[in-house]
């Protein structure tokens, strides 16, 4: 290090304090949906190398500390004070941008005629054109679908704001007023970080300035490689699901293979299947991407509290992402509802680096994030985000009903939402008996459910995850019960959805979304029998569960409170006679799933369909699937096969992957 | 103001850890008297008391000569903090059990596996929902029948409950209709104490609105049982004054109120320096409050402390108005440390009291902030706390050598290298030199991350840092005071006198102050702003018949008796934004001028102060009305100061290691310091429960008040 580890702890205090205040300048000025509703915006400051170096503790999204600005900032060059790129491409920002609705500035940040770092911020706007409202579907197939593609271009040129460009992105939005109250907060954000950096030169000087930005990256590279140095080193494989790309009913499967060694984190991904036709994919470009690596940041803060948030984070780590998969997908694919995907990579990894260190990972969360959308006419409002419980640990329950796994997202008062559309929530609280059982129990999911007041409304509700496996638990623990979407539930309208696009609503129409609860860890039958009491207490197991999953049973107390409860403890001590559970507990409907398609066998599939020609592997895959399936019951893997139908699957899939085998 | 009868004394009282000190100000004869008791933690009224016996004795006051007694207390915060206050319950709107589990869903921290949420006021299983419920309009969707109170009430009994919250949704739209919930509840229920959200705090936001309620319930029995204790001990010793208790917002409230709004004084601690700060008259402050685990500032532009309407108490969010105090960073107990990658790092793990600094000697074996003092020589062993306390000066160099070395090749060749301060030091040889040169970096690191926030802090606010003036107090703010002053351009430092007499007079010269709010949440139109308007006028009535409750309980306030309004000073505001924002401005507003092109002016021009910009086209959302009610009283007499020579002599001299260069100071004792005694840094100014440094390039000179005014003369 350059710097004097004095004026190294100071230089640091004062560049992430610019970040946080150039954050509170773009939230309070923003008008946009997300930034209010969901807190999905940041802004940070990059170095000359375009990694981070400060970036904002506590506001914004914490996951995108990873990103590099580098890329969109050599596609917009020559640059010269004043100047502001802006650009939402993907695959043209070097996977700055991740998907078209999150509007990427960037200024360059000039000190005597020299570059001395780089201002960054981002909003995820209300609409930037496409298929649908909101630009964003699950169903979207291509990223054309999903909007305007801007490259990185100058916004701002010397000071100059480009009308041209305004002209262009307000035309091709649903909503150019809200986009360009998001551009001014944007630039407002911007200005203040200037302001702040030439305070900081001023007190500090330019080369101290300079020589911090690597300082300070090396600083918190050496932390996290401690951090991670404190799981075992060694091999560790995982695997997840996505339910399915919501244009067909076939799972997609996520792998990861994480090496530790030293503090330095391999994650090969291969055996992830290919990118899908829907918009469910990752454009990482290769890199170990924000989006693929949250988890381990999570981890490494963790155990780390104190770290500083830079682009050191992400030095220990390295990836190997088979180009044309799910997580580094060749253009056009579309990726809009990336952040589904995101959620069921984070689960993966934390599955292999739980393998590594089991009393220090925690279960499965809930694993999604649904922002409940109605559309009216003229309006479209975020009814709530929400999110369902995080994993039961060694030592801890999950918790209930809040989830930071992706995004720390803030609910929206009832009070003001059914002022700004027609609707009446008629119940927002936890799902009983959702959480995973478990000698810790898993966060329970949560319940909303309302009643449409108008005419012509719409519901959208991308991020619907787990409807089909469940947030599995570990070491013995259960899964979390899976996710539901319900209509007029208990009528005879009743109707029960999977991933929907946009669905139609009819004024009185019910509806109701259970998120799905998180993993549990250990075996449920070695909790503590007053633990159980009590949550039968607070009314988040029922006396039923807390019989069939705990072991524990409950008798009425005939002389105190209504409902006091005790436990008997004799009847429990002989429930409890039974073998301890270990392992993962992934549920039925995985069991099935793997009963046919094994992990191993899989492994073939996989290789093989990335030998053909990247347009071929999809409908190969599909088609493969499509056979296979034709031989197992119609809502497989929800209903186990039979051993018949189970033989004949299993022969089928084999033959299926000979022929693709010698096709290759 | 003049008045028709003589201005009686006030007593004002500043509760402490440690010790309670009450403050007897006596117009008639221009007398301030201090008195210090120790305190009484398991109840506290009766150190108050003998307290109050013994100042009287020593002012030569009879009991009946008292005008009014003004005190806060901090049991409600400890009771929310340690989660000891009543067993209660919440009442709520069908469909809405979880209010209180899911929050506002976040999380405490994003990037951390094991953060969990905070402890629920009320447990799930002492939750009760109702068939209650209003339109966001404010008609009743669903009103409970006979039956349905009925059941109600036989589930709110067998919770067990001692008090009890309602809150029925969009209550605060009509707030006549959750009360009438409430009174059904009560009819069946005579001995339970059950308040409804929206009579205590009309504000929009269910679970905030719900929390108000249910802190207050929360708090409010063992508040009732202290302000009672209280009473029959001041009235056993013969006084019949009444009795005020110090308010979150700055002001005070009749002992009545406060038994009724208890959550309005939670926070009244951290306020009551503060406002007494604000009482200075020296314009433009931001007050420095450095204790031993944090330091705090708060910002007072008008005359009045800032207030907030987003805190938290005991990690859960409070939305009714308190003074806007902020944390800034270390206090004298911080940890001095060095991480694993050789940084320097100061917190902010505090060593508290217990075991404290190295310094203290009470087997604290990390060296603090404290012993950088020590170390520096800019407090005394022997001198600090009146000599109360004697401190281990070798004991604390010797552990900021052991940090010198853990900073392993840094601290020789690096640590105060280059221009900045701590230039001077690198001759130094041998443990000493390293122990000076680890305490002045551990000191520059805690003044540069104390002034990056209160920079951020005020910048949020659209101020100038370099326009104010600082007013340190607490143990340690006037030792740190001009480090932070220089850190940020600060110029002019007002050092108070002793500062627990700074608290209590404070105290005993509140304003009677209180907030109403009303929700609106309309679009900013002709027939809003009449509605605007009307409201105002409406809280307005409530404010000044609250203030004329006061001065029925409340002789002795010349303000208050003094008819004609009661000379109340309103302040009439509210929160806007351009429709589509996710954050509300609060706009201070002119009663005479409600209508849309003024208060739309009001708007764009606060937005543009604060973020450079205003969108004239943009249609503008009224959200919450707000009205603050100050009933001032008259200025009480200040303590009085002897005057000085001019060119006070210094007491002594000490090496002191101030901006990387040791200096030879002269050290003077406050309480020699007379008024118009002047003097130039570098210097030491000693009192009782502090010191104050002034480095070089800074004067000192007495006022006529006794406060201590340092100013920068020149570059240090």
């Amino acid at each position: 290090m350059r710097l004097d580890p004095v004026t190294l702890e100071i230089v640091g205090n004062r560049l992430s304090a610019l970040t946080e205040e150039m954050c509170l300048t773009l939230q309070r000025t923003s008008r946009s949906l997300y930034v209010k509703e969901t807190a999905d915006f940041c802004c940070a400051f990059a170095g000359l190398d375009g990694g981070f170096v400060a970036y904002p503790r506590g506001i914004g999204v914490s996951g995108f500390v990873g990103l590099n600005l580098l890329e969109a900032v050599r596609r917009a060059e020559p640059l010269e004070p004043g100047d502001v790129i802006i650009t939402n491409d993907p695959y043209r920002s070097g996977g700055l941008a991740t998907h078209l609705t999150d509007i990427q500035v960037i200024e360059p940040y000039f000190h005597e005629g020299a570059v001395v770092g780089y201002g960054w911020a981002f909003i995820h706007c209300s609409d930037i054109g496409g298929r649908v409202p909101s630009s964003l579907s699950p169903i979207n197939d291509e990223i054309y679908q999903e909007g305007l593609q801007i490259p990185p271009v100058k916004l701002v040129r010397a000071g100059e704001p480009s009308r041209d460009v305004e002209a262009l992105i307000a035309a091709n939005s649903r909503t150019p007023e809200a986009n360009l109250g998001d551009f001014r907060a944007m630039l407002a954000a911007l200005r203040t970080g200037r302001e702040r950096l030439a305070g900081v030169i001023a007190q500090h000087g330019v080369d101290t300035v300079l020589a911090a930005q690597d300082d300070l990256v090396a600083y918190t590279a050496g932390k996290a490689r401690a951090a991670l140095s404190r799981l075992d080193d060694g091999t560790y494989r995982f695997v997840d699901y996505l339910d399915d790309d919501a244009v067909s009913s076939i799972p997609v499967r996520l792998s990861v293979t994480a090496t530790l060694d030293a503090g330095n984190l391999h994650l090969d991904f291969t055996g992830t299947d290919p990118q899908v036709a829907a918009a469910f994919n990752i454009a990482t470009l290769g890199k170990p991407h924000a989006w693929i690596t949250t988890r381990v940041l999570a981890l490494i803060c963790t155990l780390d509290p104190g770290i500083a948030l830079n682009s050191g984070l992400i030095q220990p780590i390295s990836v190997t992402t088979p180009e044309g998969s799910l997580v580094n997908p060749v253009r056009p694919a579309a990726v809009g509802v990336r952040h589904a995907s995101a959620s069921r990579v984070n689960d993966a990894v934390g599955g292999a680096l739980g393998l590594a260190a089991p009393e220090i990972l925690p279960a499965a969360s809930s694993g999604l994030v649904v922002p409940v959308v109605v559309a009216e006419l003229q309006n479209v409002q975020v009814l709530e985000p929400m999110v369902g419980g995080t994993g039961a640990r060694d030592g801890a329950d999950g918790v209930d009903g809040r989830d930071s796994g992706i995004s720390n997202l803030s609910n929206n008062p009832v009070e003001t939402v059914e002022t700004e559309i027609g609707v009446e929530i008629l119940r927002y609280g936890l799902r009983t008996d959702s959480g995973g059982a478990g000698r810790w129990r898993g966060g329970c999911g949560l319940e909303l459910t309302f009643r449409v007041l108008e005419d012509g409304s719409k519901l959208l509700a991308r991020g619907l995850e787990r409807l089909c496996f469940r947030p599995w638990g570990v070491r013995g623990g259960g899964p979390g019960e899976p996710t539901e979407l319900i209509v007029n539930p208990g009528t005879p309208r009743e109707r029960r959805h999977l991933k929907i696009d946009v669905l139609p609503l009819e004024r009185g129409d019910v509806v109701t979304l259970l998120t799905s609860g998180a993993g549990g860890y250990g075996d449920p039958y070695t909790r503590d029998p007053a633990a159980v009491l009590r949550d039968v207490e607070r009314g988040v197991v029922s006396r039923e569960a807390a019989a069939r999953e705990y072991g524990v049973w409950l008798n009425d107390l005939a002389n105190d409170l209504a409902d006091g409860l005790a436990v008997d403890e004799a009847a429990t001590a002989a429930a409890r006679l039974i073998d301890r559970r270990e392992g993962f507990g992934f549920g039925p409907e995985r069991q099935a799933w793997e009963s046919v398609f094994d992990i191993g066998t899989v492994d073939r599939l996989v290789a093989g369909l990335f030998r053909l020609p990247p347009p071929a592997r999809g409908p190969r895959r599909t088609a493969l699937y499509n056979a296979v399936l034709r031989e197992l019951p119609g809502d497989f893997p929800r209903t186990a096969p039979t051993p018949d139908q189970l033989d004949t699957a299993r022969r089928t899939l084999t033959k299926e992957i000979v022929a693709l085998e010698g096709a290759v | 103001m003049t008045t028709a009868v003589p201005m009686m004394a006030r007593i004002g009282i500043d509760v402490g850890g440690t010790f309670t000190d009450l403050v007897a100000a006596v117009p008639e004869r221009g007398l301030v008297v201090h008195h210090k008791e120790p305190s009484t933690p398991a109840d506290p009224s009766r150190a108050v008391a003998d307290g109050l016996a013994a100042i009287l004795a020593q002012a030569d006051l009879r009991p009946e000569e008292i005008g009014g007694i003004t005190h806060g207390t901090t049991i409600g915060l400890n009771a929310i903090i340690q989660r000891r206050g009543a067993r209660i319950a919440l009442v709520v709107t069908e469909g809405y059990r979880d209010i209180l589990e899911i929050g506002r869903s976040r999380m405490p921290s994003s990037f951390d596996l094991y953060a969990g949420k905070e402890e629920p006021l009320v447990p799930r299983d002492r939750i009760i929902e109702i068939s209650a419920r209003l339109s966001p309009g404010g008609v009743p969707v669903s009103s409970p029948d006979a039956a349905e109170l009925d059941r109600v009430a036989a589930r709110l009994r067998a919770t067990g409950a001692d008090a009890a919250a309602v809150l029925v949704l969009h209550g605060y739209t009509d707030p006549a209709f959750e009360e009438d919930v409430a009174a059904g509840l009560r009819d069946r229920l005579p001995e339970l104490p059950l308040m409804a959200s929206a009579t205590v705090w009309p504000e929009v936001r269910e679970y905030e609105r719900a929390l108000v309620a249910c802190l207050n319930a929360y708090i409010q029995p063992l508040m009732r049982d202290y302000f009672g204790r209280l009473e029959s001990r001041v009235r056993a010793l013969g006084v019949p004054a009444p009795i005020f208790i110090s308010a979150s917002n700055g002001g005070s409230m009749s002992l009545r109120s406060a038994a009724e709004r208890p959550i309005e004084t939670v926070l009244s601690g951290p306020a009551a320096g503060v406002a007494a700060a604000a009482r200075l008259g020296m314009g433009a402050i931001v007050t420095f409050d450095m204790g031993g685990t944090s330091s705090d500032i708060a910002v007072t532009v008008n005359g009045s402390p800032e207030l907030a309407t987003h805190t938290t108490v005991g990690g859960l969010p409070l939305i009714v108005p308190v003074v806007a105090v902020s944390a800034i960073g270390a206090g004298g107990g911080s940890v001095v440390w060095v991480d694993g990658q050789s940084v320097l790092k100061v917190g902010p793990e505090s060593a508290g009291a217990e075991p404290g600094p190295v310094a203290y000697g009470r087997g604290g074996d990390r060296p603090a902030v404290t012993d950088c003092y020590l170390v520096t020589g800019m407090i005394d062993p022997a001198t600090f706390l009146g000599g109360r306390m004697r401190l281990d000066a070798d004991a604390a160099a010797k552990s900021l050598t052991d940090i010198a070395t853990r900073l392993s090749g840094h601290v020789d060749t690096r640590l105060g290298a280059g221009a900045g301060p701590g230039a001077g030091l690198s001759a130094e040889d041998g443990a000493a030199g390293a122990a000076h040169r680890a305490a002045a970096g551990a000191l520059r690191v805690a003044t540069a991350g104390m002034a990056t926030e209160l920079q951020k802090i005020m910048a949020q606010r659209g101020l100038d840092p370099r326009r104010f003036t600082l007013v340190p107090f607490g143990g340690a703010g006037p030792t740190h005071a001009a480090m932070l002053a220089e850190e940020v351009g600060i110029t002019h430092i007002v050092v108070p006198p002793t500062a627990a007499t700074f608290c209590a007079l404070g105290a005993a010269g509140a304003d009677l102050r209180r907030d109403f709010a009303r929700s609106l949440r309309r679009r900013l139109d002709p027939a809003s702003a009449a509605r605007l308007s009307g409201v105002l006028a409406e809280l307005s009535d409530q404010a000044q018949a609250w203030l004329t409750e006061q001065s029925a309980a409340g002789a002795g306030f010349t303000a208050v008796r003094s008819g004609r309004g009661f000379g109340a000073r309103l302040s009439h505001s509210a929160d806007m934004r351009y429709a589509g924002q996710a954050y509300e401005l609060r706009v201070a507003l002119d009663p005479a001028r409600l209508d849309v092109e003024a208060i739309s002016e009001a708007f764009h021009a606060e937005h543009e102060r604060l973020y450079g910009f205003r969108d004239q086209h943009a249609p503008i959302e009224l959200g919450t009305a707000r009205l603050g009610v100050v009933g001032p009283v008259a200025e009480l007499p200040s303590a009085t100061v002897p005057p000085g020579t001019g060119t006070p002599a210094p007491h002594g001299r000490r090496q002191v290691l101030l901006a990387g260069a040791w200096h030879a100071a002269d050290v003077h004792l406050r309480s020699a310091l007379g008024v118009g005694d002047a003097f130039d840094g570098p210097a030491i100014v000693e009192q009782d429960d502090t010191t104050v440094v002034v480095p070089p390039g800074w004067s000192g000179n007495v006022d006529g008040t006794g406060n201590l005014h340092l100013r920068r003369s020149r570059k240090g």
